[in-house]
């Protein structure tokens, strides 16, 4: 291919610039964020001297900022080839961006008032990246432009096959208000609710440490047993956040996901639920890029679980949780196959044998919560002296706390999916389809490398957690990197 | 472009012939960079103890800064630089970094989105280039490949994303 491109802005045969009205609403874009700023210096000033030192200030701010707009302008350079759409742009930092057609999902041609009074239009095209941007924002172009080169870009990609017409909707599952009772109970949401509480009480910053004189003194509590006593009301404080928030989590479960239905129809999701704000959305499966069951401390005795799905960015009317959203927020284990079957035809979650990790993996579990057991006991003993040392006897909470993790950690090979588990007190089942494998990260800590372990992390278009396998052996992390890459293709 | 004759014995025990390091060069550009941030985390620290009136402790701790800077910029580069490597496979470009906390990471050609070349003002004085990767990925949305000349950086960029012609992918 051709040498650098030249970086004195002249352009190459093809490429073409952005409108010079651009400079406008640079201009303008620039002007808007600096009106807030001085209307409060204005407001806020204690005399005109100060207010007219200020808009000086912005002023002269301004003008580098404009100087910058015109030199970007001046640099910007798109062109469309056969294949690709190229952009290149940066005064500083000089960036040439290829972005393959058949790559490209959404074009939008966007307006706003002023745009429209000028006839002119911002061109954003998308692809699958992570999408809190557009990959290639052109800003601005003439209208007719613009449309010209969106119609351009949608006739060299690959025309998308039409849809159904006419589906049929296939119910995967409703919840009673019952049921949401006991998902409004079992919610580990209700920890949280309960922690922020917790913390809006300003009760937070003095207990720890007013705590101990108070109740040093004999004549308030229980004499004798000081320590028993702000145990006592400290557990008694504790209970009855747990209750509140316990309560809140209750009623927004039966509130929120009202009458929750869901129903399979044609290659789409439909959810409906919500009593004060009624709630219809509508997932194309495609769009799903992983399937997350979890196990919640408190519902896996029970035999219940969650399912959310992770899309990539985002769906119109649906709650984001990091990515994650909830597909049916509560169901039988029973359930679960047949409700994963809805989403990934085919899949037989039923019939999955997990691999275990590495056994090592306890090793290096028990120091980790051999380690954040002693720390309640070492703080203790800080505050109130050696009796504190007392908690240090959680940590022989460490060995089953690991071996538990192991056990529930491992993964498994279906034709098309890869299944990953994992977790301590919740346990978390991750199903991602080979196609959604966007990248695989295989990592390891120095702590991990001394008991020969990796951690493997499918990554998919989804934001937030992904689907992890850790503390595999080493050459068993390898065979499975191998493995997913050879498949994916 | 520095061609390794091994892979750096580690997470993967593959050894593939075209196993690339970074130049040299980058190197030298880490340091100016770090001794670059050190340099303004210490005249900050003197401003502040300007308008705070701390005289000797201001001293002391620009001091401290400095050096801490300084030996950063000398130790960890190198070390870095080691520690990054990337091979263009036949059907997937693997990149390696990080020296305590090491990662992997592999892409497919057919998931890769778009592919950038970047010159930072840095880069353009030591004749340097980086390659960055675009995915649909999360945790691997962008992964940069630094240290490339400018000729390799454009011919990597348009050989990936030639490779990365789709059919597959979101």
């Amino acid at each position: 291919m051709a040498s650098e491109p030249p970086s004195d802005g002249t352009p190459e045969p093809g490429e073409r610039r952005l409108h010079p009205l651009s400079l406008v609403f640079v201009t303008v874009a620039i002007a808007r964020a600096l009106v807030v700023p001085a209307l409060i210096g204005g407001v806020s000033a204690a005399d005109g001297e100060m207010w007219r030192a200020f808009t000086w200030g912005l002023a002269i701010l301004a003008l580098p900022a404009i100087g910058f707009a015109t030199a970007r302008f001046l640099f910007f350079r798109y062109r469309i080839g056969a294949d690709d759409l190229s952009l290149r742009s940066g005064v500083l930092h000089r960036r040439h961006r290829v972005i393959p057609l058949a790559r490209v999902q959404n074009i939008e041609v966007r307006q706003s008032t002023l745009e429209r009074l000028c006839g002119v239009a911002e061109l954003h095209v998308e692809t699958a990246g992570s999408g809190r941007k557009a990959e290639a924002v052109l800003s601005v172009l003439g209208r007719r432009e613009a449309e010209a080169l969106r119609d351009a870009l949608l006739a060299r990609r690959r025309a998308a096959p039409p849809a159904e017409e006419g589906p049929v909707a296939e119910p995967l599952a409703h919840l009673t208000p019952r049921e949401l009772v006991v998902a409004g109970a079992t919610a580990n949401e209700a920890g949280v609710i309960a922690a922020a509480l917790f913390g809006g009480f300003q009760l937070l910053e003095d207990l720890p440490f007013r705590l101990p004189e108070r109740f040093a003194d004999p004549r308030l509590l229980i004499p004798d047993l000081p320590l028993l006593g702000a145990l006592l009301f400290g557990l008694g404080l504790l209970g009855l956040l747990l209750l509140l928030g316990w309560g809140v989590s209750v009623l927004g479960a039966l509130i929120g996901y009202h009458d929750f239905t869901l129903e399979r129809v044609g290659d789409a999701l439909h959810k409906r639920y919500g009593l004060l704000a009624r709630r219809e959305a509508s997932v194309p499966l495609s769009r799903v890029q992983a399937l997350r069951v979890e196990e919640s401390l408190l519902r896996r005795p029970l035999g219940l679980v969650s399912l959310q799905i992770a899309t990539a960015g985002g769906t119109p009317g649906g709650r984001q949780r990091g990515g994650a959203e909830a597909f049916v927020p509560l169901a039988r284990v029973g359930e679960v196959p047949r409700l994963v079957a809805g989403i990934f035809a085919g899949l037989d979650f039923g019939s999955l044998t997990f691999q275990p990790v590495h056994p090592r993996s306890v090793h290096r579990g028990f120091a980790r919560f051999a380690f954040l057991l002693a720390l309640p006991g070492a703080a203790l003993a800080l505050a109130i002296g050696p009796r504190g040392l007392l908690l240090l006897l959680l940590i022989g909470l460490a060995l089953p706390l690991a071996r538990w993790q192991f056990r529930n950690r491992g993964y498994a090979l279906l034709p098309g999916y890869v299944v990953a588990r994992s977790g301590v007190l919740n346990r978390v089942t991750w199903i991602v389809p080979e196609q959604k494998i966007q990248t695989l990260q295989l990592a390891d800590s120095p702590f991990q490398r001394r008991h020969g372990l990796a951690s493997l992390t499918v990554d998919t278009a989804a934001g937030g957690q992904q689907a992890t396998v850790p503390d595999l052996g080493r050459e068993q992390a390898l065979e499975l990197l191998r493995t997913l890459a050879g498949r994916g293709g | 472009m520095v061609q390794g004759g091994t892979a750096r014995a580690g997470i993967v025990a593959d050894v593939s012939p075209v196993v690339r390091r970074p130049d040299p060069r980058l190197i030298r550009l880490w340091q100016t960079e770090a001794l670059l941030w050190a340099g303004a985390a210490s005249v900050g620290v003197l401003a502040l103890a300007r308008l705070l009136d701390w005289g000797i402790r201001a001293w002391i701790a620009a001091t401290v800064l400095a050096l801490a800077g300084a030996a950063c910029a000398t130790l960890l580069p190198p070390a870095r630089a080691r520690a990054w490597s990337f091979e263009v496979g036949e059907n997937e470009v693997r990149i390696r970094r990080g020296i305590l906390w090491r990662t992997e990471s592999v892409v497919l050609h057919s998931r890769i989105q778009h592919v950038d070349t970047r010159r930072g003002p840095l880069e353009r004085a030591f004749g340097l280039a980086s390659v960055v990767l675009f995915t649909a990925g999360s945790v691997g949305a962008s992964i940069p490949i630094p240290g490339l000349l400018p000729a390799e950086a454009e011919s990597l960029r348009d050989r990936l994303a030639a490779l990365s012609d789709p059919g597959d992918g979101v």
